[in-house]
């Protein structure tokens, strides 16, 4: 019986042994791939700095001041350009055109086609 | 570990060969049971022998731990002076919208460890002929000094780096490092500063950032990433400098100027949201700053006398002691004599002035008589309260004692009354005027974002609500009236206050050398915005009958700012005046409309 137990013991050792080598090959592939990744990380951080600084250097207010003078045909904004929302005219009565004149020829009745309904990639109209 | 004494193989193997008839699975059996079994009487023995193997080990780690503390590593010694050596990370600098003033690059920079090269001569060959711009005999002498890590050459292109890298050398390497950019350029520069080649901060913000320990700590082995680092936001807008800077640039050209600088402040914060100083430098490159003294930050740094700009003060300080109110009447019908100095009116009207007459004509004998109302102590006392006789200290490093007289009589206070004579930073000359516009309460101007009411816990209370809103109401009048009428802006109810000081020249005060300075506030009911703008030196354009004096250089130039960056920071011109601009002083029946302030 004791025996039978000690064989046991050793066959759970050599497992367990083997267990622990492949989870600590396993770990060190791991933090392998961790630094690596980490690497890279830490590389595209550095390339989005970089565009950024870039960015920030192409966008700069006296290059583009200077590039919209020489390229473009605008003016400086004016003061009276400026309005406020509330101060914009109402927008007249919506008008159908196209209804009107489907109407007028007649057009506006039921028709054959089958309605597609209300879906969802159409926005609804206000 | 088990001892197996030889006497009991043998006495087994004797058993063993006994009793041949007995199968290979007894003969195994006995060799398994012997190898469980123990025998009780050799214990002590093993005992001692675990006992010693032990020893043994523990003494084995000590010696190790010992040889390991005082042992020198060398490959330990190259990193601790490479990280010593290495530009350290610095936290990125925003501006209030989050637009980039400064951020760190990652760069490769060639090193040396001259202990490890063997051909010296070799070396210094083939790294000058890749990189031309090392010298070559500076390389030598580096490459022949005892230290374990010198630099080659800092900052290279990936080129470069590619060609060092295909010489083979041993003993040099690569670092990646931080290099500062400013991408801006010139915008901002004296509010943001620079770094040296090690990326410490040498001027500007870049410096406060070190003095606040914000920046990579550079202790060996304690290197931050960047990422680490918090971004830190300034109160500057990049727009309304960029603004600014091209309006001074402008003008500076326009009126043929020696020097302009300007500064936009917010005066319920004390944030500083543009300040210029033209000429300027490009802090990428930082070495026409150092050799040229006319490029320095002549908001901060420089002191001037303000000129007419400084009577805001002297009408404040009058109004607020209660010795006159704004229906006072002062004469200036005849020069003011003091001694043997006479004090003249650029614009003379030789008749009795009330109070917002002395502040639209400019008048000198006016602020004079006022300021000898209040006396020279108490003068002193109004100047002092408003910050004006000590050094201003902000997170910006460069700062100006201002130039106080020694002797401070009854001549000196009716001079200073007019600016004459008391010298100080205009950034300070704005922090005053700030207080005299904003309700009253003087707050140290910052370059760092700051909300509302952090500034009035921080602030503290020098004129009361009603002298401040008489302030306003005279700049209101002087920009209807006045001298500042180029400033005014329709939409934005502006208020301003012109200065033109006589620039000293040996010792006199010139005729035609002028310093002249703008002072206007956005709107004046309420303000929001302070505008300075200063010229050194400029002249009179022809179709202005040549004259130089603020109101026709300085005052032109906020007049197109106030014009072009209102909109920028998000304030759209109003259609109409604003109903009750001045309540209190309506309720007191003083004033009344500053737009209706007369000429008499």
């Amino acid at each position: 019986m004791w025996r039978l137990l000690h064989f046991i013991a050793i066959a759970a050792l050599i497992g367990s042994a083997a267990y622990v080598y492949s989870v600590k090959y396993q770990t060190i592939y791991a933090s392998e791939e961790i630094v690596k990744t980490r690497h890279l990380i830490a590389k595209e951080r550095d390339a989005i700095n970089l565009l950024r600084a870039e960015y920030a250097h192409l966008t700069r207010p006296d290059r583009l001041q200077a590039l919209a003078d020489s390229q473009l045909d605008m003016q400086p904004l004016a003061l009276n350009q400026i309005v406020k929302a509330e101060d914009l005219p109402e927008p007249g009565p919506k008008v159908d055109s196209i209804g009107r004149k489907l109407e007028s020829l007649g057009l506006l009745g039921e028709s054959a086609t089958p309605s597609a309904g209300v879906t969802g990639a159409t926005p609804a109209l206000r | 570990m088990i001892e197996t004494p030889q006497p009991e193989v043998d006495d087994i193997a004797a058993h063993q060969a006994a009793t041949p008839s007995v199968g290979f699975l007894a003969r195994l059996r006995g060799v398994v049971r012997r190898l469980f079994s123990s025998r009780l009487d050799k214990s002590a023995g093993r005992i001692r022998f675990i006992a010693l193997a032990m020893a043994v080990a523990y003494l084995g780690i000590g010696v190790r731990l010992v040889a390991l503390g005082v042992s020198h590593d060398p490959p330990q010694m190259l990193k601790a002076a490479a990280d010593q050596a290495v530009s350290g990370a610095r936290p990125d600098l925003l501006d209030r919208n989050g637009e980039i003033l400064a951020t760190d690059v990652k760069t490769m920079s060639v090193f040396a460890e001259p202990r490890r090269i063997i051909d010296k001569d070799e070396a210094v060959e083939l790294i000058t002929a890749v990189l031309p711009d090392v010298d070559a005999k500076e390389l030598r002498e580096r490459l022949s000094s005892k230290k374990g890590f010198v630099w080659v050459k800092r900052q290279v292109t990936a080129k470069e780096q590619q060609e060092i890298f295909h010489l083979g050398l041993p003993g040099v390497g690569f670092l990646p490092e931080n290099k500062r950019v400013y991408p801006n350029g010139s915008i901002g520069a004296h509010v943001i500063g620079f770094v040296d080649k090690d990326n410490v901060g040498i001027a500007g913000m870049e410096k406060y950032l070190d003095e606040q320990s914000l920046t990579d700590p550079h202790v060996p082995g304690f290197v931050v990433d960047q990422a680490a680092l918090k971004p830190v936001r300034l109160s500057l807008d990049l727009r309304a400098t960029h603004a600014l800077r091209d309006e001074l640039a402008a003008g500076m050209v326009r009126f043929k100027a020696k020097a302009a600088a300007g500064a936009i402040m917010d005066v319920t914060t004390g944030e500083v949201i543009a300040l210029e100083s033209l000429p300027d430098f490009d802090p990428n490159d930082p070495g026409e700053f150092i050799k040229d003294p006319t490029r320095i930050n002549r908001v901060n740094v420089g002191v001037y006398e303000m000129g007419s700009t400084f009577k805001a003060l002297t009408l404040a300080m009058a109004l607020e002691s209660g010795k006159v109110t704004l229906n006072s009447r002062i004469d200036a019908r005849e020069s003011l004599r003091y001694g043997h100095f006479t004090i003249h009116d650029f614009h003379a009207t030789h008749r009795v002035l009330t109070v917002p007459e002395v502040f639209t004509h400019s008048s000198n004998i006016g602020s004079a008589r006022m300021a000898l109302m209040v006396g020279v102590e108490g003068h002193q006392a109004f100047l002092r309260k408003m910050g004006q006789l000590d050094r201003l200290r902000t997170e910006v490093p460069e700062s100006a004692e201002p130039l106080v007289p020694k002797r401070w009589g009854e001549l000196n206070t009716m001079t200073i009354a007019f600016g004459q004579g008391l010298n100080v930073a205009p950034l300070q000359a704005m922090m005053a005027v700030a207080a005299l516009v904003n309700g009253g309460n003087l707050m140290t101007p910052t370059f760092l974002v700051r909300d509302e009411a952090d500034a009035l816990s921080g602030s503290r209370r020098v004129v009361s609500p009603q002298t401040s809103e008489s302030m306003r109401y005279l700049m209101r009048a002087n920009a209807t009236h006045g001298s500042a009428g180029f400033a005014n802006i329709p939409g934005y109810y502006v208020g301003g206050k012109t200065g033109t000081a006589d620039k000293i020249i040996n010792g006199r005060y010139s005729q035609d050398k002028v310093f002249t300075t703008f002072m206007a506030i956005a709107p004046a009911d309420k303000p929001k915005y302070l505008y300075l703008v200063m010229y050194d030196e400029p002249q009179g354009l022809p179709e202005d009958g040549g004259y130089h004096t603020a109101a026709h250089n300085a005052g032109r130039t906020t007049g197109s700012l106030v014009e072009r960056v209102e909109p920028l920071e998000g304030v759209p011109p109003a259609d109409h005046f604003p109903d009750q601009p001045f309540p209190i002083l309506a309720r007191l029946g003083l004033g009344g409309d500053a737009d209706r302030v007369g000429k008499e």
